[in-house]
C-alpha cells in the first residue's frame, strides 16, 4: 500500500487537513515497522547465548563428557548429571503428588471460597524467589533437620519449588473436563471416586502431563534452591543421605576459572550447553502434549 | 470482557509468578459431592500451596528470631566482623539500592520492550508469524539463570569493558551516573551488564502478560474504533491499551516480583560490591544476589544467618506484596500459552 | 453466474457493488454479489441466519480483511470511486462509510468523548467538536433523554441508550454511508421503536444499509430490501414488491415464514 494517495474525489472528501492524515499514516506506518524491531532486541540476544555456549562447549564436548567423574581441574559431568536427575526425580515426585492431589481437590472438591485462596496462594508461592526457597530448605532440612546437606534435603526443597505449577495446571486440567463428561458418569451411577479416576483423570492427564514436564523444565535449570541444601560431591550420589554434585552447580562453581583448555570453565560451558538442550527438550515435549491435549478437548467439544 | 480463549492453546516456557486465572467455570449443575469425611480429608489438600506458603514464611520468621530489625538493619552499614559476629553490624539500605536501581531499571526497559512486542504481536504481525515469534520469546523464559550468568560473565563483561561501557561513558557521559574517570569502567561486570541481564529475564514474563491483556480485550470494540476510521495505531492508543491498561500494570508488578527475587544469574555479572554505586558501571549487590552468596560463611555465625534470613524475609514479603497486586490487576486476563495453566505465562 | 439485474435505483448510487465474493478457505461466504445503494435511502439486507448479511455490509466499507483469513473479489464503488483499489487507504473509506454493530460496544470512555472520538483523530478544533458531539446525540435523541449530562462513562448506559451512543458516534464523523448491522437485535421493543425513529429520521441525510432479521422492520422502514440466501443474492426490489409479490418462489416462501 503507498502513501496517503490521497485519492480524488469524492472519495477525497476529506474532512481535517491532508497534513494530519498524512501524519497518522504515517505514525501507524512507523509503529507497524518500528515496533515489531523490539522482537529482534529480544531475539538477538537469546541466539548469541545460544551460540557461543555451543562455541564454548563443543570443541571439548565428548561423549566422556557425560560419562566420566569430574577429576582434578577437568573430567566430565557425569556425577552432576546423575546427581542432578536423582534431584529432579525426587523433586517431580514430591510435586507431581502434591500438586495433582490438590489441583484435583481444588478444581473438583474444595468449596469456592477456599478454592479462591488455594489458588492465590499457589499463584504466590509460584512467585517465591529461589534462593529464599534455598534458605527455607537449609533451615528446614539441613539445620533442623540435622541431615546437613543431603540429596533427600535438596529434592524436596526443588519439590516445593516446583509443586506450584504441577498445581495450577492439574487445577486447570480438571476444571476444564466438560460438565457433560460428569453429568453423564454421575447420571449412569458411578461414585464420585469413580468419575474422577475412570472419567476425568483420562480427559485432564495430558494437560496434567505438560504441567509436570514443564515443571520439570524449570527444576532442572534451577541453582538457587540446591546450593544450600543438596550440597556438593564430586562423585556420583551414594544414597539420599548423601549430598550430590549437580549441572547447575557446576556452573556455579566453575564459571570464574580462567579459561585455559580441559579446565573448570570448560566443564561449566558444557553443562550450560547440556541443560540448554535438556530444557529446551523438555519444553519441545510441553509443546507436543498441550497440542495434543488441544485437539482432544477441540473434538470433545464440537 | 474476556474473550473466550481455548484452554490449551499453546504451550510456553519458563516460570512465571502468577496470574491468577479466572475461576474455572462455577460448580457444574452436578457437582461432585463425596462423603463429608473425605470432604474434611480434602481441605488440607486444595489447601496445599496455602500451607506450603505458610509454612515458608513461618520458617523463616523463626530462624530470623527478629533480632536485626532494628534501627541499624535499616541502615546502610554492613560490616561483619567475624571475631566479633554479635558485634557486627548488619544494615540492608545498599543492597536494597542495588535491588532498586537493577529491577527499576531493568523493569523499566523490559515494560516498554513488551508493550512494544505485545503490540506487534496483537495488532500487526500475521498470527503464524507472531505464533512463531511468540514461541521463541517463550523459550528466553526457559532459560536456566545460571546460563544467563555464564553467558554474561564470559562472553558479555569483556565486550561491556571495551566496547559497550566506554561508548557510552562517550555519548552520555554528561548524564549524571553515566560518567565518571575513566577508571570508573572496570570488568565489565556491574549495574549496567546486571540490568541488561535482568532485562531480558524479564522479558518473557511482561510480554506474555502484556500480550493476553491486550489479546482479550474484545474485538468488537477494536473493530468499532476502526470503523469510526480510526488507523490501527490510534485503535492501540485510543482503545486497546485503555481497556487493557489493569492487565498491562498487572504483567508491570508481576515482573517487579520476579526482577526482585532473582539471584544467580545478578550474583554471577552484578560485581558483587558492597558500595554505594559510584555510577553505572560500578558494582553492586542485590539482596537477593547477596543471600545468595554468603549462605557458606553463614553456617558458622548464627548472628550472620539471622541477619541474612531477615533478608531473605524482606525479599519475600516484598515479592508477596507485588504478586498479591499484580494477580489482582490480572485477574480476568487469561493466559492461553498452557493447557489450562491460567498462571503460566 | 451472476446474480439478478440490480433493479434500478434512480439517477446516480451512492454505492455500487458487483460480482461481490467472499470467500473462507473451505466455502464460500458471499457469491457474486452485486447490486446498488441510492443516497437517502433505507436499504435492508434480510436473509436466514448465516446467509452472509454481516460479511455483506462488513465488506461494504472494507471491514471484512480485518480478520484475516478471507478472500475478497469483486468491486465496490462509492460513488464511482473503487474502495478496494489497492491504492485506497481502508482508513478513509470507513470515515466515509460508517458502521454500527450488532452488540453496542462503547468505549470505556465519557458519553461525551465517545462521540468526539473519530473527531479527535481528524483534529477537528474544540468548538466544532462540540457542536458536533451535541448534534450528533440530539439526533440520536440522547441528549435530551441524558439532561445533557454527558461527562458519565458510557457504559452506565442502558442497552437502548448504548446503542444510540455508537449510533450518535458514528454520525458524528459525518459519514454518508451508515451500515447497521442488526442494530436492534440485542434491545427490547421500546429501544428497538426508538432505533427505528432514529434510523427513519437519518434516511433524510444519509444512505443507510441495516441488516435485520425482523421482516417487519425492514417492511417498516426501509425502502428497498434485499434478500440473501446462502450467500447469493436472490431478490433485490422495492420493500412493497419484494413483500407483496415477490419475484422469486425462494423470496416468497422466506417472507411468508415457511423456513428462516
Ligand atoms: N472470517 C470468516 N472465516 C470463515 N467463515 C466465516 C468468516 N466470517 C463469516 N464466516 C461464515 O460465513 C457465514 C455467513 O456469516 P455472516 O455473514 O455472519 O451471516 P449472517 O450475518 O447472515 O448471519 C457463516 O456461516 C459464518 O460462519
Ligand atoms: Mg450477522
Amino acid at each position: 500500500m503507498s502513501l496517503p494517495s490521497l485519492p480524488s474525489a469524492p472519495l477525497g472528501d476529506l474532512r481535517g487537513s491532508a497534513a494530519r492524515w498524512r501524519r497518522r499514516h504515517l505514525l501507524d506506518r512507523a509503529m507497524r515497522w518500528g515496533l515489531p524491531l523490539a522482537l529482534l532486541v529480544v531475539l538477538f540476544p537469546l541466539f548469541d547465548m545460544i551460540y557461543w555456549i555451543a562455541v564454548r562447549a563443543l570443541p571439548t564436548f565428548t561423549w566422556a563428557t557425560l560419562t566420566t567423574d569430574q577429576v582434578g581441574l577437568g573430567g566430565g559431568l557425569y556425577a552432576m548429571i546423575v546427581g542432578s536427575f536423582t534431584l529432579l526425580a525426587l523433586a517431580t515426585g514430591f510435586a507431581a503428588a502434591v500438586g495433582i492431589a490438590a489441583g484435583m481437590y481444588t478444581a473438583e472438591y474444595a468449596p469456592p471460597s477456599i478454592a479462591r485462596w488455594a489458588r492465590v496462594a499457589g499463584n504466590l508461592l509460584a512467585g517465591i524467589p529461589a534462593i529464599v526457597l534455598g534458605y527455607f530448605g537449609y533451615y528446614a532440612l539441613v539445620l533442623y533437620t540435622h541431615w546437613g546437606y543431603t540429596t533427600l534435603a535438596g529434592g524436596i526443597t526443588l519439590g516445593v519449588f516446583m509443586v506450584p505449577f504441577v498445581y495450577r495446571t492439574a487445577d486447570l486440567a480438571f476444571a476444564n473436563v466438560p460438565s457433560e463428561q460428569r453429568e453423564a458418569a454421575l447420571a449412569m451411577g458411578a461414585r464420585p471416586g469413580q468419575y474422577l479416576v475412570r472419567v476425568a483423570l483420562p480427559i485432564a492427564l495430558p494437560a496434567i502431563l505438560s504441567g509436570v514436564f514443564l515443571a520439570m523444565a524449570i527444576g532442572l535449570g534451577e541453582t538457587a534452591p540446591l546450593l544450600y541444601t543438596a550440597g556438593w560431591s564430586s562423585t556420583p550420589v551414594a544414597g539420599l543421605f548423601q549430598p550430590t554434585s549437580f549441572l547447575t552447580g557446576a556452573i556455579w562453581n566453575f564459571y570464574d576459572y580462567p579459561s585455559t583448555e580441559g579446565s573448570f570453565q570448560a566443564l561449566a560451558f558444557q553443562a550450560a550447553f547440556l541443560l540448554l538442550i535438556l530444557v529446551i527438550g523438555l519444553n519441545v515435549v510441553v509443546q507436543a502434549v498441550a497440542e495434543r491435549y488441544r485437539r482432544r478437548t477441540r473434538g470433545m467439544m464440537a | 470482557m474476556d474473550e473466550p480463549i481455548s484452554p490449551g492453546d499453546r504451550p510456553a516456557m519458563g516460570r512465571s509468578p502468577g496470574i491468577s486465572e479466572p475461576a474455572p467455570p462455577a460448580a457444574p449443575s452436578a457437582p461432585v459431592r463425596a462423603p463429608s469425611l473425605r470432604r474434611w480429608l480434602a481441605s488440607p489438600l486444595a489447601l496445599a500451596p496455602l500451607i506450603l506458603l505458610g509454612l515458608v514464611v513461618a520458617v523463616l520468621a523463626i530462624a530470623s528470631e527478629g533480632q536485626y530489625f532494628g534501627l541499624s538493619f535499616w541502615g546502610p552499614v554492613w560490616e561483619f566482623i567475624p571475631t566479633d559476629p554479635a558485634g557486627s553490624t548488619y544494615g540492608i539500605a545498599l543492597f536494597a539500592l542495588g535491588t532498586a536501581i537493577t529491577a527499576g531499571i531493568a523493569l523499566i526497559l523490559a515494560s516498554g520492550l513488551s508493550l512494544a512486542i505485545a503490540i506487534a504481536l496483537t495488532t500487526y504481525l500475521p498470527p503464524r508469524t507472531g505464533r512463531i515469534l511468540t514461541t521463541l520469546t517463550d523459550l528466553l523464559a526457559g532459560i536456566p539463570s545460571v546460563v544467563y550468568g555464564i553467558w554474561g560473565f564470559v562472553v558479555l563483561a569483556p565486550y561491556f569493558a571495551s566496547t559497550v561501557e566506554p561508548n557510552l561513558r562517550n555519548a552520555l557521559g554528561w548524564l549524571p551516573g553515566f560518567g565518571g574517570p575513566e577508571s570508573a569502567i572496570g570488568g565489565g561486570t556491574g549495574l549496567l551488564l546486571g540490568i541488561f541481564i535482568l532485562t531480558l529475564m524479564v522479558i518473557p514474563l511482561t510480554t506474555a502478560v502484556m500480550r493476553e491483556s491486550l489479546r482479550s480485550v474484545p474485538r468488537d470494540v477494536v473493530e468499532a474504533g476502526l470503523a469510526l476510521g480510526a488507523t490501527p495505531w490510534e485503535v492501540v492508543r485510543r482503545v486497546r491499551l485503555r481497556v487493557a491498561r489493569r492487565g498491562l500494570w498487572g504483567a508491570v508488578f508481576l515482573g517487579f516480583g520476579r526482577a526482585i527475587g532473582e539471584s544467580v544469574a545478578l550474583a554471577m555479572v552484578l560485581g558483587n560490591t558492597i558500595q554505594y554505586p559510584p555510577s553505572i558501571y560500578g558494582g553492586s549487590y542485590t539482596i537477593a544476589s547477596f543471600i545468595f552468596t554468603q549462605l557458606d560463611s553463614a553456617f558458622f555465625y548464627p548472628e550472620l544467618l539471622r541477619a541474612l534470613v531477615e533478608f531473605a524475609l524482606v525479599i519475600l514479603l516484598i515479592t508477596i506484596a507485588f504478586n498479591l497486586l499484580g494477580q489482582r490487576a490480572v485477574s480476568g486476563v487469561r493466559t492461553r500459552t498452557v493447557p489450562g495453566a491460567g498462571g503460566r505465562a | 453466474m451472476t446474480g439478478p439485474e440490480p433493479g434500478p435505483v434512480g439517477p446516480e448510487p451512492i454505492l455500487s457493488v458487483r460480482h461481490l465474493s467472499v470467500r473462507a478457505p473451505n466455502r464460500t461466504i458471499l457469491d457474486d454479489v452485486s447490486l446498488d445503494f441510492c443516497d437517502r435511502e433505507v436499504a435492508a439486507i434480510i436473509g436466514p441466519s448465516g446467509c452472509g448479511k454481516t460479511t455483506l455490509v462488513r465488506s461494504l466499507n472494507r471491514m471484512t480483511e480485518v480478520a484475516p483469513g478471507v478472500r475478497i473479489e469483486g468491486s465496490v464503488r462509492y460513488r464511482g470511486e473503487e474502495i478496494y483499489d489497492p491504492r485506497v487507504n481502508p482508513v478513509l473509506v470507513r470515515q466515509r462509510i460508517g458502521m454500527v454493530f450488532q452488540r453496542p460496544v462503547p468505549f470505556p470512555l465519557s458519553i461525551y468523548e465517545n462521540v468526539a472520538f473519530g473527531l479527535r483523530l481528524q483534529g477537528i478544533e474544540e468548538a466544532e467538536v462540540d457542536r458536533t458531539v451535541r448534534r450528533s446525540l440530539e439526533q440520536a435523541g440522547l441528549w435530551k433523554e441524558l439532561d445533557g449530562d454527558v461527562e458519565r462513562s458510557g457504559l452506565t448506559l442502558s442497552g437502548g441508550q448504548q446503542q444510540r451512543l455508537c449510533i450518535a458516534r458514528a454520525l458524528a464523523v459525518k459519514p454518508r454511508v451508515l451500515l447497521l448491522d442488526e442494530p436492534a437485535a440485542s434491545l427490547d421493543p421500546t429501544a428497538t421503536q426508538r432505533i427505528e425513529e432514529l434510523i427513519f429520521d437519518l434516511r433524510k441525510e444519509y444512505a443507510v444499509i441495516i441488516v435485520t432479521h425482523n421482516m417487519q422492520q425492514a417492511a417498516r422502514i426501509a425502502n428497498r430490501t434485499a434478500f440473501l440466501y446462502q450467500g447469493r443474492l436472490i431478490e433485490y426490489s422495492d420493500t412493497h414488491q419484494l413483500f407483496e409479490n415477490p419475484r422469486e418462489k425462494l423470496t416468497e416462501s422466506y417472507v411468508t415464514g415457511r423456513f428462516g
